[in-house]
């Protein structure tokens, strides 16, 4: 339950942030994806199962503000939430600029997917080119707010986990 | 063992998942604004609202200070004796630069109203898409201010777009630039028509079906055109035109619009409710 209600208060503020202080600070004209973000950071930490849950629910979030078949976003999340956590089980490095990485070529791969399924539903009307360099710039954005909203995603996630205590 | 059970169940659940989502593109796509997630879709609209337009009022003025910083900046080189004078003239001048603003708007949007004869709400801006891919605002008013889907909504200084979706406190409005948009336009000084479609590529708007042998100058203002049941009232200034190419040879020419309404600083709008659009052609 707990797990639940902290997920909920990170989408929902992603999205709140997403929708009104980061449309005001765009980087080359694209916004950053902070549900992307959170996924793979969450995807990170507790492996493809609960990556992929908190993908569905955040990506059906976003799809519900947006005036598009929804649906896409959750299809997205889920399968970026999946591969970052079985992605994190092959990865050894413990160089703190892994999660950067990461949500940065995630971010890449997560938008240009979103753009080729918006494209084959007749939904996106952008050049290749465009799509692109949208994705290009997200996943710089994204990659450059890791380190400060990596910390804060973590503190989130481990404050809620179930912790068992075994009693003698 | 244990390991090879906890593998499948994963999978089982991601495949689940997968399978979820691409059941609700499906009816989602077939349903459209009939379908049983467009009411879901009006709920999280009206619940998110409130905090969009909680946190837009608190981070407006960030937003302010900074344009601010700009006309005062040189005040930073005073010395110690003055710096509490200068905030103060900071703080009263980041106030008045965005009163000003917003009286601008507003003196705007009123001669427009008086002029074409329009009849409206007045909303604020208090979010934005957040998808990269859809160009659209949300504003503070919806069905219980009387707002319909398909109104027209303006500014002072030309037409912004059209309202997709209303909440009971609050509408989603697509922007003329977004590549779904497609308004009948006028060219000003021949009268000539076309097509405006936000163009994402260019950063503008492109005007096609353009009869080739139309003439067409720089800086030629470009007007809705309100045909009779159409989307949007006549004589709205959509933008003017800043590039022209085609034209030759049969094929109509496709003209570049610079739009008139600066959209990264939407602030104030008008949705206009005496106008309505009729599906008959």
């Amino acid at each position: 339950m707990r797990r639940i209600l902290s997920w909920t208060v990170v989408v929902l503020t992603a999205l709140v942030l997403q929708s009104t202080v980061f449309s005001q600070i765009e980087l080359g004209g694209a916004k950053p994806e902070l549900v992307f973000l959170a996924t793979v950071v969450l995807a990170l930490m507790e492996g493809p199962s609960s990556g992929a849950l908190a993908g569905f629910v955040g990506g059906m979030a976003q799809d519900f503000l947006l005036n598009q078949p929804k649906g896409i976003t959750a299809l997205t999340l889920t399968l970026l939430g999946y591969g970052v956590g079985m992605l994190r089980q092959y990865i050894v490095t413990p160089s703190p600029l892994l999660p950067v990485v990461l949500v940065g070529a995630a971010t890449l791969a997560g938008v240009l997917f979103q753009g080729i399924v918006m494209f084959l539903l007749n939904q996106l009307d952008v050049s290749g080119l465009y799509l692109l360099r949208v994705a290009l710039l997200t996943a710089l954005y994204n990659a450059v707010l890791t380190p400060f909203l990596f910390p804060v995603i973590r503190r989130i996630a481990e404050s809620s986990r179930v912790t068992k205590v075994f009693r003698w | 063992m244990v390991l090879y059970r906890r593998t499948r169940s994963t999978r089982l659940l991601v495949v689940s998942l997968v399978m979820l989502s691409l059941m609700t593109i499906t009816i989602d796509f077939r349903g459209g604004e009939q379908g049983p997630f467009a009411a879901v879709g009006r709920g999280a609209l009206a619940a998110v609202a409130p905090l969009q337009a909680a946190v837009s009022r608190v981070f407006r003025p960030v937003g302010d200070f900074f344009t601010g910083l700009v006309h005062v900046g040189s005040l930073k080189s005073e010395n110690d004796a003055l710096r509490e004078e200068v905030q103060k003239l900071r703080s009263e001048n980041i106030e008045s630069v965005s009163i000003q603003r917003e009286n601008a708007e507003l003196l705007a949007l009123v001669g427009l109203r008086d002029q074409l004869d329009l009849e409206g709400v007045p909303a604020i801006v208090i979010g934005e898409s957040v998808s990269n891919f859809e160009w659209t605002v949300t504003i503070d008013r919806g069905s219980s201010d009387g707002l319909e889907v398909d109104m027209p909504v303006v500014t002072g200084e030309g037409l912004v777009g059209h309202v997709v979706r209303v909440s009971g406190n609050a509408a989603t409005v697509e922007l003329i630039i977004d590549p779904e948009s497609a308004v009948a336009g006028r060219l000003v000084g021949s009268g000539e028509t076309g097509l405006v479609v936000g163009d994402t590529d260019l950063r503008d708007l492109t005007m096609e079906l353009v009869d080739d042998e139309t003439e067409v100058n720089p800086d030629e203002r470009v007007v809705t055109s309100g045909y009779q049941g159409g989307l949007y009232p006549p004589r709205i200034v959509i933008g003017s035109v800043s590039h022209v190419t085609g034209g030759s040879g049969g094929v109509s020419k496709i003209i570049t619009v610079r739009p008139a309404v600066d959209f990264s600083s939407l602030d104030i709008v008008l949705v206009v409710t005496n106008h309505r659009a009729t599906s008959e052609p």
